[in-house]
C-alpha cells in the first residue's frame, strides 16, 4: 500500500461533492447508479482490496444508504473491516453495521465473533468501539452472546475506567432491550454493587443507572446497595468529605450522581439500621439546609442543579413517608417555591405537594398553603400549572375545608380552560359528595355545577346525583324543589333537564301541594324543554310523564295527548316511538292500582365505590395520588360501568324490553336498572370477575354479557326442550369501524361431550355505532357443570382487541316448568330419597327476605313455583324437568326461609346423581 | 381560469411570477416549491392540489413551469397552454434554460401579458405575437403598422396580415410521425399507434387559398363515389402519390387509403368545408405552423423489429443477445438508431460484442446503449452481452422492456399527401408557379419490446 495516501479518502469527498452538485434528482440517481456499479466491480470476489480502499467504498455505500437508497451488498466487506487493526477502518466497519444491520443469521454470527474478539482485545479503544456497537444494535441474540463478556469487563480489576463506564452503560442498554435474556451471574452482584464506591465519577454514575435497572427487576438480590448508596451520598453531600468535591457543576457537587442515588434509594423502604437511617436523614437534612443558603451564582444552571437534587430528595422523603420533621420541612421548602418567579419551579412544587398532601404527617402542613394555591389557580398564566393547582386542591381537601375549596373551584370553573373542565367537574363532584355534611349543600353544588359546566358533566356525574337523591329520603323533597327551580331558568342544559326530569318523575308529588309547582305547572315546565332535547333525553322525559300519570292522575289526559302526538307516537326514533306506544297503552289499559305497582318509586341503590373515582382514574391514571398505590389492581373495565346508575345505552334498553315483554307482557319503567335481585348481585362486588357478572344470566333470558369502552355484547336466549336458541348482539360503541371481527364459543374438556354448540358465523366488520347480530343454537347432550368459553377478537384502530369471558349457559336454561298437585309432589319427593339424589344447604340471606321476590326469582330460574303444597305458606316448593337430548331429568325443590335467623334452607332432589348439587351451587348465593 | 403562472429554476427559486387573479395569494408560490419541488417524495402527478388550489406543472430542462388555478378548470387546456408557452419562448429565444429566462424576463412578462388576459388564454401564435412583441426595444411605430397590428389581432383572419410579397413562392410540407409500440417477447404486438403531425412552412405572396389532399379513407371513398368532382391531376406534381383518381379502382383505394382515428387542424383550416366536402382548405399563416395532427392505429408498418434473448446462467451470470431487423424498402435508410437494453441493478461488469455500430454499458442508467448511425432496409444486426452480477437474493429483477429510437424517411402509417394546391386570385400567380417540397419523417415514440 502506498504510504502517501492518508486517511483523507479523496474519492469519497469527490463523490459527495458530485452528489451535492447534482441539479436534479435524476442526475443524483444516475451518479449513484454509476458509483454502485463501480463499487460492485471493486468488491468482486476475485479482486483483492487493501483496507483503505475497503474503508473508502464502505463509506460510500454508507453515504448512499443515508441518502435513502437500498444497499444489498458490501456487508461482508464491512465485517472484514471489523477485524482490521487500524482504528479508522474498524470505526467505519462498526459504523456501517450499526447503521445497516443485516438480519441474516450467518452474518450476525460473524459480527458477534468479531465483536467478541474486540471485547477480549487489550486495546481499550477497540473494546469501547465494540461496546458502543453492542449498545447501539444489541438485541436478544447479542444479549445472550455477551452475557458473560461484558459483566466481566465491568467487574475485572484491570480494565480502565472509561471501559468500565461503557460496559455499565452497554449492559444497561441490553437490559432494557431484552431484560429476560440477559442473565447475570449472582456471584457478580456484590462486585457490581461495589462499583458505587468507584473513584471515577463516570463509572459511579453509569453504575448507579445500571443498578437502578437491576434493582427494579430483582430488589432482594441488590439489597446491599442501600448502605453503599447512603454512604456515598453522604460523602458527596456533606462537605466534610472530599469525595467528588472536585466534580462540581456550578458549585453543586456531582448533581447527576446525587439525583441517581436518591432515585435508587426510592426503590427500597427506609433502611432498618438506625445508623444508616440517621445518616440518610442527615443527608436529606443537609440538602434541605443547602436550599436555604443564598445562591452562589446567578447562573440558571446553578439553581437548576441545586433544585434537581432538592426535588429528588423531597421525592425520597415522600417515598419514605416516616420522618414527619423532614416532611414538614420539605413542605415549607415547597411553599417557598410556590412564590418563585420561575414557572417550572412552581409546577414542580405543586406536583410534589400533591404527593405530600397524601401523607398523614404533612397533610396539615400542606393545608397552610391553601390560600397560596387558590391564588395560584386564579393568577397563574400557565395552564399546566393551574392544572397542578387543581390537583393539589383536590388532594388537600378534607372535611374542614371542603366547603371553601369546593366554592373556590366552582368559581374558578366558570373561567377554567376547556381542557381541564371535565376533570374539574369530576373532582368537584367527588369532593362535594365525600365531604358533604349536609346533602342539601351537596345538591346545591351539583346543580350549580351542571348549570355552569353542563357540557363537561359526564353521565356518571348526573347518575351519581340521582343515586344520592334516591338513596336519601331526607333530601328528596328538597331535591324536587331545587330541580324544579333550576328548570325554570330560560336556558337550561340538557343534563339539567335529565336530572330534573328524573327527580320530578320520582318525587314531583312531594312539592305538588305548593301552588307554585302544581302538577300541571311541573308538567308544562318539563314539556317546554322536551322539544329542545336529544332523543335519549326525550325517552327519559317520556318515562317521567308516565310516572306523572301515576303520581298525578288529574293530568293523565294531557300526557296521553302528548304520547298520542305524531312526533312521539310516530317518531322516526324507534325508541321514542316504542315508549310512546307502550306508555299510551299502559295508561289506557291499567287501573290505578296496577299502575301504582308498575310505576313505584325506585328502590335505593346499593352503596359502593363511587363510579366517579373510577372515571377520574380512567381519565388520569397518574395524577391521582391514590392511583399510585392502587394501580396494581385496577378495577376491571367491565364492572366499572356495569349496572351503575341508570343505563340508557341502546342495546341495554332494547334487550331489557324484549325480556320484559316476554316475561310480563308489561313494561316497567325503562330507565331504571333491571329488577332488583340480580342487579345487586352483579354490582355488589365491583371487582369480581366476569364470571360473577355472568351469573346474573341465571334468571334472565337476555342481558348485557360484556361491556367496555369499545363494545357491548348483548345476549338473548330462548329454550325449546334441550335446545337453546342464542342471539348475540355486538354493539360497536366507538366512532371507528371494528374489523376482522371474529367470535368463538367453545366447550372445554368434559363439557365438549355435554354441550353441542352451533354458532352462525358473524360479520367481520361492525360499522361505527352499529350493531351486528349472531345467531346459533346450543344443544344440551347431558347435564353439565362448567361454562363454555367465549373468545372475541377484533381490530379497533388497527389494534388487536381480545375479550375472553365465560359464556353464561347454565343447566337451568334447560329446565321446563312442571305443574303438579300436593299429593303428586310429595309422592315424587319421596321417590327420590337416595343420598346421591338429594342436596341440602343452609345459607344466610343476602337480600331482604321478601316473599314475592323469592317467588319471582324461582319462577325466573325456570321451574314452577307451586302454591299451597307445603303446610307452611312461607315455604316454596316446585318442580322442573331438565331436558337433555339423551334423557329428561326431573327435579324438585323446597326452599324454607327462616326470617328470625335470616337464613334459608334449600333442598333439591333430582333424578340424576350430581344434578341436585349443581343446582344448589347455582342458587345458594342468590337469595 | 388560470390564476397565475410561475417559472422556477431547478433549485426552486422563482424566476417568473405572474398572478392574474386575486384568488391566488402570495403564498401559492411557496406552497408549490415546498410541496412539489422540494418534496421528500418525488411527485409523480402532473397536477397537485394544495390547500384547494390546483397546480399544473411541467418541467423543461431543469426549469419548472407551473400554472395555478383556484377554480375547477379544464386541465387539458392548461397543459396545452403551458406547451404553447414553451413553444413561444423557444421561438423567441431558443433553448429554455435558467440563463435564457433570466436574460429575457422583460420579454417573458410582456408575452405573459399578451397571451393570458384575466386568466383566459388569448392568441398564442408565435408568428402573430412576433409582429407586435419584438426584442428590438422601443421604435416609433407608423400608423400603417398600427392598423395592421389591430386588424391582425382583431380581424377575421388573425393569423395572416395583408400585403406579403415574395419573389419566389415556396412552401415546405413535413409529415412527421412517431410510432409507439409495445411488443411481447414472442414478437406479438401488444399495442401500437402512430401520432403524426403535418408541419408547414409557407412563403407565399398575398392571401393564397390552399387545398390539401390526403389519402384518408373517408376522403378517398368520397371521391371515388363522385368521380366528376375530382380536380385536375396534373396539379399533383410534388406529391409522391400521383395516382389518378379517375383511373383508380376501388380495390386500390382501400389498399392505399388509411384510416385516421382522429385528427385536429390549425385554426386557419375551414372546418365547415371539411365537414361538408371532406376537403381541407385554408389560408396559411406566413412562416412556420402546424397544419394538422392525427392518430392512426391500424395497418402500421413497423420499421424495426427487436428480438431479445435473455438467459440467466446461475446467480452471478447473465447472457443477453439482441437482434434488430429493419423492415422497410432496401432503398431507404434508417438513421439515429439507438437501442437501450436495461440490465439488472446488481450488475458489476459487462462484456459487449456487436457486429455493427457502437455499444456501451451505461452504469448510471443501468442499461446497455447500442447506437448505429444508419441502417439500410431489410438488414439484420446483432449484439451479444455477457453480464456479471453480484449475488442478490432479496429482490427479483423485473426485466423492464428494451426500448429503441430511430428515424426513417417514410411515414409508417402509410399517410400520403395527395396534392396541395395554391390559388391566389388577386396576384394571379398560378399553382404551378409555386415550388412545393414534401418530406416524410418517421420517428420512434415509445418503441418497446419486452425481454
Amino acid at each position: 500500500m502506498p504510504t502517501m495516501r492518508g486517511d483523507a479518502m479523496r474519492g469519497l469527498a469527490v463523490f459527495i461533492s458530485d452528489i451535492r452538485n447534482c441539479k436534479s434528482r435524476e442526475a443524483e440517481l444516475r451518479r449513484i447508479n454509476k458509483e454502485l456499479t463501480n463499487i460492485r466491480q471493486r468488491f468482486r470476489a476475485d479482486k483483492t482490496l487493501d483496507g483503505y480502499q475497503k474503508k473508502k467504498y464502505v463509506c460510500k455505500l454508507l453515504f448512499i444508504f443515508l441518502l435513502g437508497h437500498d444497499i444489498d451488498f458490501g456487508y461482508m466487506e464491512a465485517v472484514n473491516l471489523l477485524s482490521s487493526n487500524k482504528y479508522t477502518e474498524k470505526q467505519i466497519g462498526y459504523l456501517f453495521i450499526s447503521v445497516i444491520m443485516n438480519s441474516s443469521t450467518e452474518m450476525k454470527q460473524l459480527i458477534i465473533q468479531n465483536i467478541r474478539n474486540d471485547l477480549q482485545s487489550r486495546n481499550p479503544i477497540f473494546i469501547n468501539l465494540a461496546l458502543q456497537c453492542v449498545a447501539n444494535i444489541g438485541d436478544r441474540e447479542m444479549a445472550v452472546a455477551f452475557t458473560n463478556d461484558i459483566p466481566r469487563l465491568l467487574i475485572s480489576g484491570d480494565t480502565i475506567d472509561a471501559v468500565k463506564q461503557s460496559a455499565a452503560l452497554c449492559l444497561l442498554r441490553l437490559h432494557r432491550t431484552s431484560p429476560d435474556s440477559l442473565q447475570l451471574n449472582t456471584e457478580w452482584t456484590a462486585r457490581i454493587i461495589h462499583l458505587l464506591n468507584d473513584q471515577h465519577l463516570g463509572v459511579a454514575t453509569a453504575a448507579v443507572s445500571l443498578i437502578d435497572a437491576l434493582v427494579k427487576r430483582n430488589p432482594d438480590e441488590y439489597k446491599g446497595c442501600v448502605n453503599l448508596a447512603v454512604s456515598r451520598l453522604s460523602r458527596i453531600v456533606t462537605s466534610s468529605y472530599t469525595d467528588f468535591q472536585d466534580y462540581t457543576y456550578y458549585f453543586v457537587p456531582a448533581p447527576w450522581l446525587c439525583v441517581k442515588l436518591l432515585r435508587l434509594l426510592q426503590n427500597y423502604p427506609p433502611p432498618d439500621d438506625p445508623s444508616i437511617r440517621s445518616r440518610l436523614n442527615e443527608c436529606l437534612d443537609t440538602i434541605l439546609n443547602k436550599a436555604q443558603e443564598p445562591l452562589k451564582s446567578k447562573k440558571v444552571q446553578h439553581s437548576n442543579a441545586r433544585n434537581a437534587v432538592l426535588f429528588e430528595a423531597i421525592n425520597l422523603i415522600i417515598h419514605m413517608d416516616c420522618e414527619s420533621s423532614l416532611l414538614v420541612r420539605a413542605c415549607n421548602q415547597l411553599g417557598q417555591f410556590l412564590q418563585n418567579r420561575e414557572t417550572n419551579l412552581r409546577y414542580l412544587a405543586l406536583e410534589s405537594m400533591c404527593l405530600l398532601a397524601a401523607s398523614e404527617f404533612s397533610h396539615e402542613a400542606v393545608k397552610k398553603h391553601q390560600d397560596t394555591v387558590i391564588n395560584a389557580l386564579k393568577s397563574e398564566r400557565d395552564v399546566s400549572v393551574r392544572q397542578r393547582a387543581v390537583d393539589l386542591l383536590y388532594a388537600m381537601c378534607d372535611r374542614s375545608n371542603a366547603q371553601d375549596l369546593v366554592q373556590e373551584m366552582l368559581t374558578y370553573l366558570e373561567t377554567a380552560d376547556y381542557t381541564i373542565r371535565e376533570e374539574m367537574v369530576l373532582k368537584i363532584a367527588i369532593l362535594s359528595e365525600k365531604y358533604a355534611v349536609d346533602y342539601k349543600w351537596y345538591l346545591d353544588v351539583m346543580l350549580k355545577l351542571i348549570r355552569i359546566a353542563g357540557d363537561f358533566v359526564s353521565e356518571e356525574v348526573w347518575y351519581r346525583v340521582i343515586q344520592v337523591v334516591v338513596n336519601r329520603t331526607d333530601v328528596q323533597s328538597y331535591a324536587a324543589k331545587i330541580a324544579f327551580e333550576a328548570l325554570q331558568a330560560p336556558a337550561c342544559h340538557e343534563n339539567m333537564v335529565k336530572v330534573a326530569g328524573y327527580i320530578l318523575g320520582e318525587y314531583g308529588n312531594l312539592i305538588a301541594l305548593d301552588p307554585r309547582s302544581t302538577p300541571i305547572i311541573q308538567f308544562d315546565l318539563l314539556h317546554s324543554k322536551y322539544h329542545l332535547c336529544s332523543p335519549t333525553t326525550r325517552c327519559l322525559i317520556l318515562s317521567t310523564y308516565m310516572k306523572f300519570v301515576n303520581l298525578f292522575p288529574e293530568i293523565k289526559h294531557h300526557i296521553q295527548d302528548i304520547l298520542r302526538h305524531d312526533s312521539n307516537h310516530r317518531s322516526s326514533d324507534v325508541e321514542i316511538q316504542q315508549r310512546a306506544t307502550e306508555y299510551l297503552k299502559l295508561s289506557e289499559v291499567c287501573n290505578p292500582t296496577v299502575l301504582a305497582t308498575i310505576l313505584e318509586i325506585m328502590p335505593p341503590y346499593p352503596e359502593k365505590q363511587s363510579p366517579l373515582l373510577v372515571r377520574l382514574k380512567q381519565k388520569k391514571p397518574l395524577t391521582e395520588p391514590e392511583g399510585v398505590t392502587e394501580s396494581q389492581s385496577p378495577p376491571p373495565p367491565t364492572t366499572g360501568h356495569n349496572g351503575d346508575g341508570p343505563k340508557l345505552t341502546e342495546t341495554a334498553l332494547h334487550l331489557n324490553q324484549q325480556h320484559q315483554q316476554q316475561q310480563n307482557g308489561l313494561l316497567l319503567s325503562l330507565d331504571t336498572p333491571e329488577s332488583n335481585g340480580y342487579y345487586e348481585e352483579s354490582t355488589s362486588k365491583p371487582s369480581s370477575s366476569t364470571l360473577q357478572s355472568a351469573k346474573k344470566f341465571l334468571f334472565k333470558n337476555s342481558d348485557i354479557l360484556f361491556e367496555n369502552d369499545l363494545i357491548q355484547i348483548g345476549i338473548k336466549g330462548e329454550t325449546i326442550k334441550s335446545t337453546i336458541h342464542i342471539e348475540l348482539y355486538y354493539g360497536n360503541k366507538t366512532t371507528l369501524q371494528l374489523t376482522n371481527f371474529s367470535t368463538n364459543i367453545f366447550a372445554l374438556g368434559e363439557l365438549e361431550s355435554e354441550l353441542r354448540i352451533n354458532m352462525e358465523p358473524v360479520k367481520s366488520t361492525i360499522d361505527p355505532r352499529a350493531q351486528s347480530k349472531q345467531t346459533g343454537t346450543i344443544d344440551c347432550l347431558a347435564d353439565f357443570r362448567d361454562l363454555p368459553m367465549m373468545n372475541i377478537s377484533f381490530l379497533y384502530n388497527n389494534m388487536l382487541q381480545k375479550i375472553d369471558c365465560p359464556f353464561p349457559i347454565y343447566i337451568n336454561k334447560f329446565i321446563e316448568k312442571a305443574e303438579m298437585d300436593s299429593n303428586n309432589f310429595f309422592l315424587r319427593w319421596r321417590n327420590l330419597e337416595k343420598p346421591s339424589q338429594e342436596c341440602q344447604k343452609i345459607f344466610p340471606a343476602k337480600f331482604p327476605m321478601i316473599h314475592e321476590d323469592c317467588r319471582q326469582k324461582l319462577d325466573d330460574f325456570g321451574w314452577s313455583c307451586l302454591m299451597g303444597i307445603d303446610v307452611n305458606a312461607e315455604n316454596f316448593c316446585g318442580a322442573g324437568i331438565i331436558h337433555t337430548t339423551s334423557q329428561a331429568i326431573g327435579c324438585l325443590y323446597r326452599l324454607e326461609p327462616n326470617k328470625q335467623a335470616n337464613m334459608y334452607r334449600l333442598t333439591i332432589r333430582a333424578s340424576k346423581d350430581g344434578v341436585a348439587n349443581r343446582l344448589v351451587e347455582l342458587l345458594d348465593d342468590q337469595f | 381560469m388560470i390564476g397565475g403562472v410561475f417559472i422556477y429554476n431547478h433549485k426552486g427559486e422563482v424566476l417568473i411570477s405572474r398572478v392574474y387573479r386575486d384568488d391566488i395569494g402570495r403564498n401559492a408560490v411557496d406552497a408549490f416549491r415546498v410541496n412539489v419541488i422540494h418534496a421528500r417524495q418525488q411527485s409523480r402527478f402532473p397536477v397537485v392540489n394544495i390547500a384547494r388550489t390546483s397546480f399544473f406543472y411541467t418541467k423543461r430542462s431543469n426549469i419548472w413551469l407551473c400554472a395555478v388555478a383556484k377554480q375547477n378548470i379544464n386541465a387539458a387546456m392548461v397543459f396545452e397552454f403551458l406547451n404553447k408557452m414553451i413553444d413561444i419562448m423557444q421561438s423567441y429565444f431558443g433553448k429554455i434554460s435558467e440563463e435564457n429566462v433570466k436574460n429575457n424576463f422583460v420579454l417573458i412578462y410582456e408575452l405573459l401579458d399578451e397571451i393570458l388576459d384575466f386568466g383566459y388564454p388569448q392568441n398564442s401564435d408565435a408568428g402573430v405575437l412576433k409582429s407586435f412583441i419584438t426584442q428590438q426595444g422601443v421604435r416609433p411605430v407608423t400608423r400603417e403598422e398600427q392598423t395592421n397590428v389591430t386588424s391582425a389581432v382583431t380581424g377575421q383572419i388573425g393569423w395572416r396580415r395583408e400585403g406579403i410579397k415574395y419573389r419566389r413562392n415556396e412552401l415546405f410540407l413535413d409529415v412527421i410521425e412517431s410510432v409507439n409500440l409495445l411488443m411481447s417477447q414472442q414478437g406479438q404486438v401488444l399495442s401500437t399507434h402512430v401520432a403524426g403531425r403535418v408541419a408547414m412552412k409557407s412563403y407565399l405572396s398575398g392571401m393564397p387559398e390552399c387545398k390539401f389532399g390526403i389519402n384518408d379513407k373517408i376522403t378517398v371513398e368520397n371521391r371515388t363515389k363522385n368521380p366528376g368532382d375530382s380536380t385536375n391531376p396534373t396539379n399533383n406534381s410534388t406529391a409522391n402519390n400521383s395516382t389518378n383518381p379517375t383511373t383508380t379502382t376501388t380495390a386500390a383505394t382501400t389498399k392505399t387509403a388509411i384510416a385516421i382515428d382522429d385528427c385536429q387542424f390549425h385554426q386557419c383550416v375551414k372546418l365547415s368545408k371539411f365537414e361538408s366536402e371532406h376537403s381541407i382548405s385554408f389560408i396559411p399563416p406566413d412562416g412556420e405552423f402546424e397544419l394538422m395532427r392525427y392518430r392512426t392505429t391500424k395497418d402500421i408498418s413497423l420499421p424495426f423489429r427487436v428480438i431479445p434473448l435473455v438467459r440467466e446462467i446461475g446467480r452471478t451470470k447473465m447472457e443477453v443477445k439482441v437482434v434488430v431487423k429493419s423492415n422497410f424498402k432496401p432503398t431507404l435508410i434508417g438513421q439515429k438508431i439507438e437501442i437501450r437494453i436495461p440490465i439488472p441493478p446488481n450488475t458489476c461488469d459487462v462484456q459487449l460484442l456487436c457486429m455493427k455500430g457502437k455499444a456501451k454499458h451505461k452504469s448510471s442508467d443501468n442499461a446497455i446503449v447500442w447506437k448505429m448511425k444508419r441502417m439500410g432496409g431489410m438488414k439484420e444486426s446483432q449484439l451479444s452481452a455477457e453480464i456479471e452480477l453480484t449475488p442478490n437474493d432479496k429482490k427479483k429483477w423485473n426485466r423492464p422492456p428494451i426500448s429503441m429510437s430511430f428515424e426513417v424517411p417514410f411515414a409508417p402509417s402509410g399517410f400520403k399527401v395527395r396534392y396541395l394546391k395554391v390559388f391566389e386570385h388577386k396576384l394571379n400567380y398560378s399553382d404551378s408557379e409555386t415550388i412545393k417540397w414534401v418530406r416524410y419523417i418517421g420517428k420512434s415514440g415509445l418503441y418497446e419490446t419486452r425481454s
